[in-house]
């Protein structure tokens, strides 16, 4: 793409994640975070996820850049997320039951 | 620093019984009947004026020559002691060890503390450790104790059971605090544990069930990191359990205690303690930061526990902020006030046992001395760099503010 | 050393067996740093590189970071395991406060008002009593109601209109209320929300008698207040401070407060407000944001603004009020100390605006003149504009069970707790937010809201931002800040 035409303001914008490091999930939780400033499509295209970012208005590429930053960044931590849900869930609920049941601090149980 | 008990002390006459307890009298007009479990004291002065009152146990003559002392007690069991003794008075409890001529003294009714040893078996091992622990069979403490109680002056405000480590006793322990409830319900009592045993929700429960009207038990905690304070008290797994005695304490309703030792090895985290007790402890009903005492297992460890405590003013101004600023009661014990933030002079308490309390030279014309707690008699042995008194002028700013010439 | 003495190595050589992570969420503080929030809502900060250690377990045993992750309860290793028992407590802590169920009654003794202010949801210029007042057998009703809630502590809060244009029904409210708690034995505490326009020495007395608080309105100076307030005369700034200082009087300082609302006339004056209230000596503000509900809507008052706008006023006024205290008064934005002793403490205030599950029905109840009973003031102002949705029934109607457990409660409960909405779950904000069913309904037409697009949560996430960032990089502040705690 030529540069005057890549630098030009845009309201739409793609990016690419590969399916084998990130889950669909992950993805859509990144993108209903930023859902506030912008819609998105998604297409799962052989080993990609696709995602089509829309915006009421045409952003400069300066900002453009910055958002499509500001969404891979939330990708990362939306899949970091899952890797501690993943390994506190039990914890998480031992916790919980620990913490509402009716003879208080039990002893012995192995979390 | 006072002489709390001796051996080869003259005897005369002295049966040789077991050892055995027993309350002194300075009264000669004491009811007869209460006679035979006295003992009399007097000193030698005393003694010229008047023949001795018949029928005592024992007889105490404090100072005088042996000889004089003979005449005078004739063959009634006696004791004769030096004037390092002129402490002792109307009140106090002696254990008395014939076979040995020895005499311990246990309570004393004019002291500001009064502490009383249950065992010096411990299952810790503190580097600071002023009373070092002795794998010996000591049971026949409690039963002196237990002796002891009734004749301890119920007027008495404080007694604290110390050790070693007074839960390991486990159901004597708790005989002891049902005979302090019974002879002495208005008399604070003040347990010094490592609370590990309270782990142990069978104990925990016992302790409860004596429902004594005015108990605290004082319970080291070291750190908020689980290895240092197992470093520090010298065992594994004891920051867990500690941790979990007090919390079965508290379920229990029972008066909790946070004791911090500032040395060498606990200074630098005490800011991260303080956020520790404040946001998982906040309940417990007091925390004493104390200094370091020159004595036990702390001579040996000097090198890796002293520190000056000048030098962690930073860090325990911090602590005890944020202990004030979510309302836990907080008290600064051992801490001379020169060497103490001035932010901080209103936690210090003066707390040292009189017994081995006492001042430097430089205090002699310090103008707050009287609100300073001192010193150990021990801190001779290695104290503060920046010991300097307060003059008259700097207590009194007000005045250079409205121009008086300095 | 001597040698019987183990050295530190030994006590820390299970630290080379790695890790646990417990349980977290974490989400941006800034550009570069993380806020990780564990289950008892303690906080810590994380630049993005080391929160990646953490999660992956690479973190080094023997950092500062670690220690600290350590000892707040973020990571647990082989060496203790306590800190299980500890968050356990700490969760139990944090939620023992819904146990108590509602604790706040509000009642509506008439809607009548002389005032006519435009942000104003629900009040009527009108001397139709029969049509606008509560009457006596509502008011016994819904007294029958405020004691079936188990709550230890009842607080019974008079609103309106203008509550003491029927001040007969109070009074009666109040001596039953008495009688009722002779047997019940709660913690029974009365306010009055009045403009104390007309109130009167008898009036007070009474109120000293039965230790009632009153809480008024007070926009800032004349010229805002009387603006933001009309009534007959224009003199409603000079009523308030007068009626301030008969009701100081007779009840003492510390029984009348004061609640300012915030309109677009009032952004960019807030050092002028505050300095209002520094010289009528009361020693806190609220610094609220505009809440969008009745005339507000209505009158377009809540789009005059959006929420940075209302931020910066906020941000102003509380560095304003930072200032104040290290001048040496001591003077507290409310809404910062109900956020830092979230942050901070264990304890609850009975705010219910900002909780989880959400404060309606569960922390406060609406009985409103006509009997119809709400989840809150601002569901009560929504049926004023003819919705409905937060109306549970009506005390001649239907029973304390129906009431409580009416789909119209329930639901918006259920739907909103943050636990299982989308973002809001794995917010590290969370435990210092709420569930705000009503606001977002109002706003973006359902109970749990577009959060990314939600202007409670970003005013919420800004604030909390702040106050983060404050605590960490200003000594003073943090020292200031901790002393408005409510411990």
């Amino acid at each position: 793409m030529a540069k005057e035409e890549a630098d030009a303001p845009r309201a739409d914008c793609d990016l690419r994640f590969s399916s084998a490091v990130y889950s669909l999930d992950t993805i859509k939780k990144a993108a209903y975070r930023l859902s506030g400033h912008c819609s998105f499509d998604f297409e799962v295209v052989g080993g990609e996820i696709l995602c089509r970012l829309h915006f009421a208005q045409a952003l400069s590429s300066e900002r453009m850049a910055a958002i499509k930053n500001g969404f891979r960044n939330e990708v990362l931590d939306q899949d970091l997320r899952r890797t501690i849900a993943e390994e506190t869930g039990p914890m998480r609920n031992a916790i919980l039951a620990y913490a509402f049941s009716r003879t208080g601090l039990q002893d012995g149980d192995e979390v | 620093m006072l002489t709390l008990g001796g051996e080869s002390l003259t005897f005369r006459n002295v049966r040789d019984e077991p050892p055995f307890v027993i309350r002194l009298s300075d009264n000669p007009s004491l009811p007869r009947p209460l006679r035979p479990e006295s003992a009399f004291l007097f000193r030698e002065a005393q003694a010229n004026a008047t023949e001795l009152p018949d029928g005592f146990r024992l007889y105490v003559q404090i100072g005088g020559r042996v000889e004089g002392a003979e005449e005078r007690t004739q063959d009634r069991p006696s004791i004769v002691l030096s004037t390092a003794y002129n402490y002792l008075g109307d009140g106090d409890v002696l254990r008395i060890v014939p076979h040995r001529r020895g005499l311990r003294v246990l309570f004393r009714r004019s002291a500001n503390h009064n502490s009383i040893l249950l065992t010096e078996q411990c299952n810790n091992y503190c580097l600071m450790c002023s009373q070092p622990p002795k794998r010996i069979d000591d049971s026949w403490i409690i039963n002196q104790v237990l002796q002891a109680i009734p004749l301890i002056d119920s007027a008495a405000k404080e007694i604290t059971f110390t050790g070693g480590e007074p839960t390991l006793l486990g159901d004597d322990l708790i005989r002891v605090l049902s005979a302090c409830k019974s002879w002495l319900p208005r008399t604070a009592i003040h347990v010094l544990s490592n609370g590990r045993r309270y782990a142990d929700p069978a104990f925990a429960d016992a302790y409860a069930q004596v429902q004594h009207p005015d108990l605290m038990v004082g319970i080291p905690v070291y750190s908020d990191l689980s290895s240092i304070h197992d470093y520090v008290v010298q065992a594994d797994g004891a920051f867990d359990e500690t941790i979990r005695g007090i919390l079965n304490l508290k379920v229990r309703h029972q008066r909790v205690e946070v004791r911090v030792v500032i040395h060498k090895q606990t200074y630098e985290r005490l800011p991260q303690l303080a956020e520790f007790l404040v946001r998982n402890l906040l309940f417990v009903d007091h925390v004493a930061l104390m200094g370091l005492e020159i004595t036990g297992f702390t001579r040996p460890n000097l090198a890796d526990l002293w520190i000056d405590p000048f030098d962690y003013q930073k860090e325990l101004e911090s602590a005890v902020h944020k202990l004030a600023s979510y309302k836990m009661n907080v008290s600064i014990y051992n801490h001379q006030l020169c060497v103490l933030d001035s932010r901080l002079w209103p936690y210090a308490r003066k707390s040292i046992s009189d017994w081995k309390n006492e001042y430097l030279p430089e205090c002699l014309s310090c103008t707050k001395r009287s609100d300073c707690g001192g010193f150990f008699s021990s801190a001779r042995l290695r104290y503060s760099d920046h010991i300097a008194p307060f003059s008259a002028r700097a207590l009194q700013p007000e005045v250079m503010l409205l121009g008086a010439s300095p | 050393m001597a040698t019987k003495f183990e050295r530190r190595e030994h006590f820390e050589a299970s630290l080379g067996n790695g890790y646990r992570l417990l349980p977290f969420s974490f989400s941006p503080l800034n550009d570069r740093d993380y806020i990780l929030t564990n289950q008892a809502g303690q906080y810590t900060l994380l630049d993005r590189p080391t929160l990646e250690d953490l999660v992956r377990h690479r973190l080094e045993p023997r950092s500062d970071a670690y220690a600290t992750l350590k000892s707040q309860h973020f990571l647990l290793d082989s060496d203790s395991n306590v800190a299980v028992d500890l968050l356990a407590l700490k969760v139990r802590t944090k939620n023992s406060q819904f146990t108590n169920f509602t604790g706040l009654h509000i009642f509506v003794p008439t809607l009548r008002c002389e005032h006519s202010c435009p942000y104003c949801q629900v009040s009527r210029q009108s001397d139709d009593k029969t049509a606008f007042d509560m009457s006596f057998e509502t008011a016994n009703r819904s007294l029958g109601m405020v004691f079936r809630s188990p709550s230890p502590a009842i607080k019974i809060e008079f609103q309106g209109g203008e509550p003491m244009l029927n001040f007969e029904l109070i009074r009666h409210i109040v001596v039953c209320a008495e009688r009722i708690n002779q047997i019940e034995h709660r913690n029974l505490q009365f306010v009055i929300a009045t403009n104390l326009a007309l109130v009167n020495d008898d009036v007070l007395s009474y109120c000293k008698a039965h230790d009632i608080l009153i809480s008024t309105s007070l926009d800032g100076p004349k010229d805002l207040h009387n603006r933001n307030r009309p009534r007959p005369g224009g003199d409603s700034y000079e009523r308030t401070v007068a009626g301030i200082a008969k009701a100081r009087d007779i009840l003492g300082r510390d029984r009348v407060s004061a609640l300012m609302t915030t309109t677009e006339a009032s952004l960019g004056r807030v050092v002028e407000i505050i300095d209002e209230y520094v010289r009528l000596n009361f020693d806190r503000i609220f610094l609220r944001p505009l809440s969008p509900y009745g005339f507000a809507i209505k009158t377009k008052s809540y789009q005059a603004y959006d929420a940075d706008d209302w931020l910066d006023f906020y941000f102003c006024g509380l560095k304003y009020i930072l200032q104040l205290n290290r001048d040496g008064l001591y003077f507290v934005e409310h809404y910062a100390s109900i956020i830092l002793s979230r942050m901070l403490t264990p304890f609850e205030s009975g705010f219910v605006d900002l909780r989880n599950p959400a404060g309606i029905g569960i922390g406060a109840l609406v009985y409103n003149y006509d009997g119809e009973v709400y989840a809150s003031d601002e569901g009560r102002m929504l049926a004023e504009m003819h919705d409905k949705t937060f109306r549970l029934g009506n005390v001649h109607e239907n029973t304390w069970e129906e009431i409580m457990t009416s789909s119209a409660l329930l639901d918006p409960l259920e739907q909103s707790f943050a636990g299982s909405v989308p973002m809001c779950f794995e917010c590290a904000y969370q435990p210092y937010c709420g569930a705000e069913p009503v606001f977002h309904y109002a706003t973006q037409g359902d109970f749990v809201g577009h959060k990314p697009s939600s202007a409670f949560c970003h005013r919420n996430m800004a604030i909390t931002r702040h106050l983060i960032e404050l605590l960490r990089t200003d000594e003073d502040a943090n020292r200031i800040l901790m002393s408005w705690l409510r411990i």
